[in-house]
């Protein structure tokens, strides 16, 4: 039983993990090669790793994706090592009004900056991306880019302020959480159950003196 | 559509929590309460009543409409979100 639980415990631990993995902000250090539109079928498999159309327009089952095509520095362990460069592709999708909450709406707007920050010859423009998502290839998913603008040199490493700011605020909702549910069951769940003991204690002590007196009513019967 | 249903849903969660941490606050406050009455034993005032007139107190205090921040605070945050992100 203790094992289960710890397995439990665990799995739901390492979904949550992932979960913010993917829906939190990341910030790339890259330069932009080229845009493109594809046309793009999505799969029972895919789907969910895809927005929907533009916030203005109706939601078919398939649509033109605007990707932006880089050279990314490669990060590891969280971004905390930086590697060599490798290509990475972003789509840029509208989130709109609803998950993840990045109420982004100017995908056509960031698909023009990105085009204006085309850089293929050198020196080149080194841009900061901020994104969210995965890349995974063998399920065609691309990190979705959230905002663009241009990086002070090709070493630069943005502190991640929003980052800090929403796990502070997570882990204090967490901790609240907590709290309530402490006063909750000190202040309501424990009187209840002291309450439930000691009507039952009532009853079996009643129980048990009604008993006495038939036995003692029988007991009268018996001869001495 | 999105956005409608963004709204009716948001203001739903956030009643709910609303509604939690009412609760919260109001156990909170009736707890200190009688912790203060069982410190310092006021002549005269039985506990029942004594909290009771903490507890009317509170119902009017800044305390209890602080937590209207529940509502105003993420409909400031998507505010700045929308702001930033366009």
């Amino acid at each position: 039983m203790r094992n289960f639980r710890r397995a439990v415990r665990i799995t739901v631990f390492l979904i949550l993990a992932l979960w913010l993995h993917y829906v939190m902000p990341q910030r790339d250090i890259a330069r932009v090669t080229s845009t493109e539109v594809v046309r793009t079928d999505f799969s029972a498999l895919n789907r969910i790793f895809f927005a929907q159309a533009d916030t203005g327009a109706t939601d078919n089952p398939s649509r033109d994706l605007r990707f932006i095509n880089t050279e990314r520095k490669a990060t590891y362990l969280f971004g905390l090592i930086r590697g060599g460069n490798q290509t990475m592709v972003y789509r840029n999708e509208d989130t709109g009004w609803i998950y993840p909450p990045y109420f982004k709406f100017d995908s056509a707007d960031l698909q023009a900056e990105a085009g204006a920050a085309i850089s293929t010859a050198e020196p080149y423009d080194w841009v900061v991306i901020t994104h969210y998502g995965w890349r995974i290839r063998w399920l065609s998913i691309y990190p979705n880019a959230v905002s663009i603008r241009p990086a002070p040199s090709e070493e630069f490493r943005p502190i991640p302020w929003g980052n800090i700011i929403i796990y502070i605020a997570l882990i204090a909702g967490a901790l609240f959480l907590r709290a309530m549910w402490r006063q909750f069951r000190e202040r309501t769940l424990d009187p209840l159950a002291d309450r439930a003991e000691d009507r039952m204690d009532h009853v079996q002590a009643d129980f048990a003196e009604r008993r006495g007196r038939v036995r003692r009513w029988l007991d009268s019967w018996k001869s001495k | 559509m999105n956005f409608v249903r963004l709204v009716v849903f948001g203001f739903l969660f956030l009643s709910v929590v609303y509604i939690c941490v009412s609760l919260y606050s109001r156990s909170v406050r009736r707890e200190k309460l009688e912790v203060e009455w069982e410190e310092t034993r006021p002549e005269g005032i039985h506990r029942d009543a004594f909290v009771k007139e903490g507890m009317k107190e509170y119902e009017t205090g800044l305390r209890k409409r602080l937590i209207l921040l529940v509502y105003i605070i993420p409909l400031i945050a998507v505010g700045a979100i929308i702001y930033f992100v366009n």
